[in-house]
């Protein structure tokens, strides 16, 4: 990617006690994309979110936004950043429209139009003029969606943002930030433990564990085509396949081959005539989870590191 | 940036001055079975207790000068026939108004305390620091959002107790006067009453400040409103016990109450106005120092 990157994290450390909480983290995001912050708990998903805001320190390193620096150049950078850091917390003895505006002027040059318009986008104006304690917790995200898009940002960080949305919510969710990442170019990072969620949310996903990035991959390249195939008698169906040149791993009653869907025929084919009974042949799709399980080796909670 | 406040505000305020009508209630009843004494006897009386308090060798400059003020005042009334204001009149209780502010302090500080405290524990905290706005203009906002509020209701005490004194005594006979170091001469009762408020002022000011300091520390309102109060009410009893040390003079509460320069009483006889704004200024900027510094530099988990 030749593209200028709208947030850097460049080497970011951050270390409390004796502990090393973040190592030496670097990472890119870019316009118009949704990138998801995958990590089990403790490896320092929030932590790492808090000092992109701002609201953390970094023992070293630094966090840039549109080429400006978090820590020494805080109130240019910050504006451009939409911010939802877990649950959303508003004045709850203040409507959901007061609490906007109480936020909007701390922004330069939003107008009421401007805050209508984001209540109408996040699907609120029926309730607005109630007060934040009557709001169910999803109603209080959808809040929370409209207080971090206010000011119109280029880069919005989300952390745990599905947390209490129904089925319906999810997906309103999903499309919307979808649609403001393509639309508007927006940067999303989201972070999540709900792992169909990011899938299906997110073009790339980081993997952070122990403190530590341990991988950057795109959406698109964990679907391999794959599929699974179960034939009696096992070992027949073994050998047929592996004769056939495809790439055999035993998933369970069956197989699974790394292959396209045009071979798919064909080997069916040769199980047939090899006498083989086929009882199962279908698509595999390995699911982030397995995958994030593989990544991160079952996901357990990070140990504690003392030096 | 504008502070919302909460409601319950308002209701701080609706039973302080509930508790200033009580106070005027009592006032009037407890005169009701007493005989009265005749302004010539108070006044008098006031002559011969400044004149006994001249003889004593310990007096310091200032105590000296006020009880020889009010001497000279007493005589005067006595020699052209000038009464002063009757107790139970409207505009000695504007004199006195400001006795009321110690409320004003304890209202402050449970403002004072929540005032960052809250946000943290509400959570809200997050939302705030994530602006473009730098924390240091966020908690100086906070700051003079305390001292409006203290400020506001400092003035609306005074107001009510001049309303009260009206409504249940009206306005007195009786002339003010005032001893400006050669003379007796006549004053306004009003531009005494603000400056004995404003001298008052001085104690809300700087322990709603410790207030704000504790709060904004250790992010809880409940042990910052206890630990202010717990203070105010037993820090003064300490200069007491301190007397004999030189430590007293550099002591907060010594200086807390301004308006001792003004009334003779004097726990600690050897201290100046000066020297008290001077402790109260640098005790001022340790807290506020204390406060930015580690607002700024936080790590916000909330």
């Amino acid at each position: 990617m030749t593209e200028k990157p709208i947030v850097q994290i460049k080497n970011l450390s951050k270390t409390i006690g004796k502990k090393n909480i973040i190592k030496n983290l670097s990472l890119d995001l870019y316009k118009g994309q949704i990138t998801g912050f995958l990590g089990p708990n403790g490896a320092g998903k929030t932590t790492t979110i808090r000092m992109m805001v701002g609201l953390m320190r970094p023992t070293e390193g630094e966090v840039f936004i549109d080429g400006q620096s978090i820590q020494s150049n805080f109130e240019e950078s910050i504006q451009k950043v939409g911010v939802i850091v877990e649950n959303p917390e508003m004045y709850k003895y203040m409507t959901g429209y007061k609490n906007l505006l109480h936020f909007s002027r701390m922004h330069k040059g939003i107008s009421k139009k401007r805050i209508d318009e984001v209540v109408q986008q996040v699907g609120m104006q029926n309730r607005i003029n109630e007060k934040v304690s009557s709001y169910s917790l999803g109603m209080r995200q959808r809040l929370g969606l409209a207080q971090a898009l206010l000011h119109d940002p280029k880069f919005l960080i989300l952390d745990e943002p599905t947390n209490g949305l129904d089925p319906a919510g999810i997906r309103e969710f999903r499309m919307y930030l979808q649609k403001v990442a393509s639309e508007n170019g927006v940067a999303v990072f989201v972070s999540s433990h709900l792992l169909s969620e990011i899938e299906l949310l997110c073009d790339r996903i980081a993997v952070i564990q122990n403190g530590e990035l341990i991988d950057i991959k795109n959406v698109k390249e964990l679907n391999i085509s794959r599929y699974y195939i179960h034939a009696e008698p096992n070992e027949l169906a073994l050998e047929v396949l592996s004769g056939a040149g495809f790439p055999v791993t035993a998933h369970d009653k069956g197989y699974l081959i790394d292959t396209e869907s045009q071979h798919i025929p064909g080997a069916v084919n040769m199980l047939v005539s090899a006498g083989a009974k086929i009882y199962a042949v279908q698509p595999h799709r390995a699911t982030l989870e397995d995958q994030f399980l593989e990544m991160t080796g079952g996901g357990q909670i990070a140990e504690t590191h003392s030096k | 940036m504008e502070q919302e406040n909460k409601l319950d505000h308002g209701r701080f305020a609706g039973c302080h001055f509930v508790r200033i009508d009580g106070h005027y209630q009592m006032v009037k009843f407890s005169k009701m079975g007493h005989e009265e004494e005749t302004w010539q006897e108070v006044a008098a009386n006031q002559q011969a207790n400044a004149e006994a308090m001249l003889m004593d060798p310990n007096l310091s400059g200032q105590q000296k000068d006020y009880y020889e003020g009010q001497a000279a005042i007493a005589e005067y009334r006595l020699a052209n026939e000038v009464p002063a204001f009757e107790y139970t009149s409207m505009q000695q209780q504007v004199i006195d108004a400001h006795a009321m502010l110690s409320l004003v302090t304890l209202f402050t500080v449970i403002i004072a305390a929540g005032i960052v405290a809250s946000e943290f524990s509400q959570g809200t905290i997050k939302m705030l620091l994530t602006r473009p706005v730098k924390r240091w203009k966020i908690l100086t906002s906070k700051y003079i959002t305390t001292m409006i509020y203290a400020i506001l209701l400092s003035i609306l005490t005074i107001a009510v107790s001049a309303l009260a004194g009206l409504i249940f005594f009206g306005i007195g006979d009786g002339t003010f006067l005032v001893w400006n170091g050669s003379e007796v001469v006549e004053g306004s009762y009003w531009i005494e009453a603000l400056k004995m408020a404003a001298l008052s002022f001085a104690s809300v000011w700087i322990i709603g400040t410790f207030a704000f300091m504790l709060g904004t520390v250790f992010r809880s309102s409940s042990l910052a409103i206890g630990l202010s109060i717990f203070l105010m009410f037993t820090g003064i009893q300490a200069v007491y016990l301190l007397a004999n040390y030189e430590i007293v003079k550099y002591y907060l509460f010594t200086h807390t109450d301004l308006t001792q320069f003004y009334t003779g009483f004097m726990p600690v006889p050897d201290i100046t106005m000066t020297m008290s704004l001077i402790v109260l200024a640098v005790y001022f900027l340790i807290f506020m120092a204390v406060s930015y510094w580690t607002f700024s530099r936080r790590d916000v988990t909330a």
